[in-house]
């Protein structure tokens, strides 16, 4: 990871000089989005196949359960391997990711057995691998960044603050020994607590112990004083390396594999005449997920994740009917939510109205009392506003949304009253029961309609120019009886209407 | 075993289950090259079983399948599957032509991503059976004939040897029904095998000249004069066919 990261960071500096750089990385909020964009990136690629296989529960259940692998690859490292337990490593993503796997492969065991059924056994998997892991992080685990707080929501408001220093220019790695000139020397008594005697005593005997003896990088060595002239340094924060690499790998994967995705989500049975492996590939997104999910796990916790996997596909299926443009609309929808997400959480509504304002104004309205000071958790605003996103999509989707589908059957609604009436009058005029049949006083009557609809019907009818009224009774025009015959026409052909017109 | 390259299919002892429960049972069927085949049988006979445990999607307990003496594995590209159309989700975001081109993702390979040849080849599959001016339209937007019809231009696309089709019939209009019948007999006449699972008793003499009885086992298989008897439609059905006067076939009480 490292060698990498610093190929990035001298990409980067042909653009921007080292101070920028590091003003840039070490703004809360220029990381906190970058990481939140990057996740919700590859959460929304990946979501997006989730959604169209049903799959969407299964993302909940692997993020959930990566916590599992998280706690035990961190217990691994700390007490196996004796280093110092970091959730960005990349050796603990990958290790934990397996976890994901695991879950997807202990359901279709259960399910399998054929003695549950697959919701049963999803959910019969993922609260015993996440209660194992909860127990595990309960007993074994005290340290400050895997706590229960972490697990719900995440610190992406601390992203920046981890970091891996790289440094470029005047570079001196110092190790300090105890006949440095800057080693701090103390006495320590060796046998008083043995003895249980004061260092006072004269009893006591010491030794002399380098209190800060050791390798210092670059980094540690400027910041303790050790160094003359300041080296150059960058300071990255692991989180952007890890969610970009994340990024990048479900990126290539979407890419290449786009059309083997499509056939096999699609038609998973076709896929595997052809001789594709929908199996094989099922599992390879399922990695991906856990991959994804344990990478956001530091940012947003592995309750919120599913949201950055699920939501933005969701919004997008409301305003494409094309793959293609699904996945290129839902990464979009997400990275829109981390950013406006961010401000949100600092108290301004797309990223320019105070909320306070607001609240103070409901406070004036009603007479409340309402704090209004705002400032929240950046990783739950940041799915309040990609919900807000979906809200939007599903309110305003032009073909798609609650708006245009309630005028649209409104529409046909009307065309159906039209067509009604205009049959009628068809089939009775120039018949001997034309008189009473079609007097316009009485029409309603026949119907069992409204006075007012027939009315509204009618004058909507004579406005198109379908119907005349010859003394008191109505009959069709010209462009009447035309409309009525095109209306038979593709009244036979009704089984050749869409099914959701039908 | 004896496998003879010049069946398009041949079906040794197949047998699959369920939970060990059987599902088709020592099934043996030899087809030749150009037949048109009607596979006919109640509810639970195994029809759709069988198609799926011969084109290898769900495991095989016994018997062995070769298509031109070689199997499944090594003869991919001479076969064309139709699956119901209950199969798949019709509101997956993509269009007719891209339903069609996927018929051809088997020749692409890993990787190939479809393009100008591959475009032209799905427009005239969609030529063939109708459906050329509604190529891209959203495939939840086509009535479930149209919808069939897709199917089976996907399959038309793949430009297979033998096909096999799940209920192509099922639940469409007349319109369809004639397109579908049209397309089955320009298939045969181009020397290809089509294999379809039927409902309908009173259409089979009339569309097919093979049928195959099945119920779990194989009641009886071969040509249709020969075979589409009412004492094999009994056997198939449990008595449970009647027949209108004139001795046309009414239609079996199970569908």
């Amino acid at each position: 990871m490292m060698p990498v990261e610093r190929l990035l960071i001298e990409f980067l500096l042909t653009f921007l000089s080292r101070d920028e750089l590091n003003a840039f990385l070490r703004s809360p909020q220029n990381t906190a989005t970058l990481v939140g964009a990057l996740i919700a990136v590859s959460g929304a690629l990946l979501g997006a196949f989730l959604l169209l296989r049903g799959m969407a529960l299964t993302s909940d259940a692997i993020s959930h359960t990566v916590l599992l692998g998280i706690v035990v690859a961190f217990l691994l490292m700390v007490h196996g391997f004796r280093v110092e337990g970091d959730t960005s490593s990349p050796w603990l993503i990958l290790g934990a990711s397996l976890a994901g796997v695991g879950t997807v492969a202990l359901t279709e065991l259960l399910y399998r057995s054929g003695l549950v059924r697959q919701d049963a056994a999803l959910g019969l998997a993922f609260p015993l691998l996440f209660a194992i892991a909860v127990i595990l992080v309960s007993r074994f685990v005290d340290d400050a960044h895997l706590d229960e707080d972490a697990v719900l929501v995440g610190e992406i408001g601390l992203a920046w603050a981890n970091t891996n220093s790289h440094c470029f220019q005047n570079c001196q790695s110092v190790t300090v020994t105890e006949d440095h000139p800057a080693a701090k020397m103390t006495r320590q008594c060796v046998n008083c607590r043995e003895l249980g005697i004061s260092p006072r005593d004269e009893r006591a005997e010491f030794i002399e112990v380098c209190g800060n003896c050791g390798p210092y990088s670059p980094a540690q060595a400027w910041n303790a004083g050790l160094l003359d002239s300041e080296p150059a340094l960058v300071f990255f924060p692991k989180s952007i390396s890890v969610t970009l690499a994340m990024t990048l790998l479900t990126l290539a994967f979407v890419l290449l594999f786009y059309k083997e995705l499509k056939l096999s989500t699609f038609d998973p049975a076709l896929a595997k005449a052809l001789g594709f492996r929908p199996g094989a590939l099922n599992y390879a997104l399922m990695a991906l997920v856990s991959l994804v999910a344990v990478g956001a796990f530091d940012a947003v916790g592995s309750i919120l994740v599913i949201a950055f996997f699920i939501i933005p596909p969701a919004a997008a299926c409301l305003l494409t009917d094309r793959l293609a443009l699904l996945l290129l609309l839902s990464p979009l929808i997400g990275a829109a939510g981390a950013v406006f997400g961010y401000d949100l959480a600092r108290g301004l509504l797309f990223g320019f109205l105070p909320i306070a304002d607001g609240i103070a104004f409901v406070n004036r309205l009603f007479g409340l009392d309402l704090v209004e000071e705002w400032d929240s958790s950046i990783s739950a605003s940041m799915v309040l506003m990609i919900f807000l996103f979906f809200l939007l999509a599903w309110v305003f989707s032009p073909r798609y949304g609650l708006i245009s589908t309630a005028l649209r059957r409104a529409n046909s609604r009307r065309l159906f009253d039209d067509q009604v009436v205009l049959a009628h009058i068809h089939n009775h005029q120039f018949t001997a029961q034309a008189a009473t049949e079609l007097r316009v006083e009485t029409l309603h009557l026949h119907f069992r309609w409204t006075q007012r609809k027939m009315g509204r019907v009618l004058a909507r009818l004579r406005a198109l120019n379908y119907i005349r009224i010859v003394s008191g009774g109505a009959i069709l025009t010209e462009r009447g009886e035309e409309r009525v015959h095109r209306f038979r026409a593709t009244m036979l052909e009704a089984h050749n209407m869409p099914a959701s017109l039908a | 075993m004896e496998t003879r390259s010049d069946l398009a299919l041949s079906i040794d002892d197949l047998t699959v289950a369920y939970h060990e429960k059987p599902a088709i049972w020592d099934i043996d069927l030899d087809v030749p090259e150009g037949a048109l085949m009607a596979i006919v049988g109640p509810n639970g006979a195994g029809k759709s079983t069988l198609i799926k445990a011969v084109l290898n999607l769900i495991p095989r307990a016994a018997g062995t399948v070769t298509f031109y003496g070689a199997p499944y594995e090594q003869a991919r590209s001479l076969v064309g599957y139709v699956p119901q159309r209950g199969s798949v989700d019709w509101d997956f975001p993509t269009s007719a032509l891209d339903v069609v081109t996927m018929g051809l993702y088997g020749k692409l390979g890993w990787f190939r991503r479809p393009g100008h040849a591959e475009r032209e080849l799905a427009l005239a599959a969609l030529e063939q059976v109708g459906l050329v001016d509604f190529a891209d339209r959203q495939i939840s937007q086509l009535s479930g004939g149209q919808q069939q019809r897709a199917f089976l231009a996907r399959a038309l696309a793949q430009d297979a040897q033998i096909y096999f089709m799940d209920e192509p019939f099922a639940a469409v209009d007349a319109v369809t029904e004639n397109a579908i019948v049209d397309i089955l007999r320009e298939l045969n006449q181009r020397g290809k095998t089509v294999l379809v699972v039927h409902h309908d008793l009173q259409t089979v003499a009339e569309y097919f000249d093979w049928v195959t009885l099945l119920n779990v086992e194989i009641i009886a298989s071969g040509p249709t004069a020969e075979n589409f008897t009412l004492e094999n439609l009994q056997q198939t059905y449990g008595g449970r066919v009647s027949y209108l006067h004139g001795g046309q076939l009414l239609a079996a009480s199970a569908p």
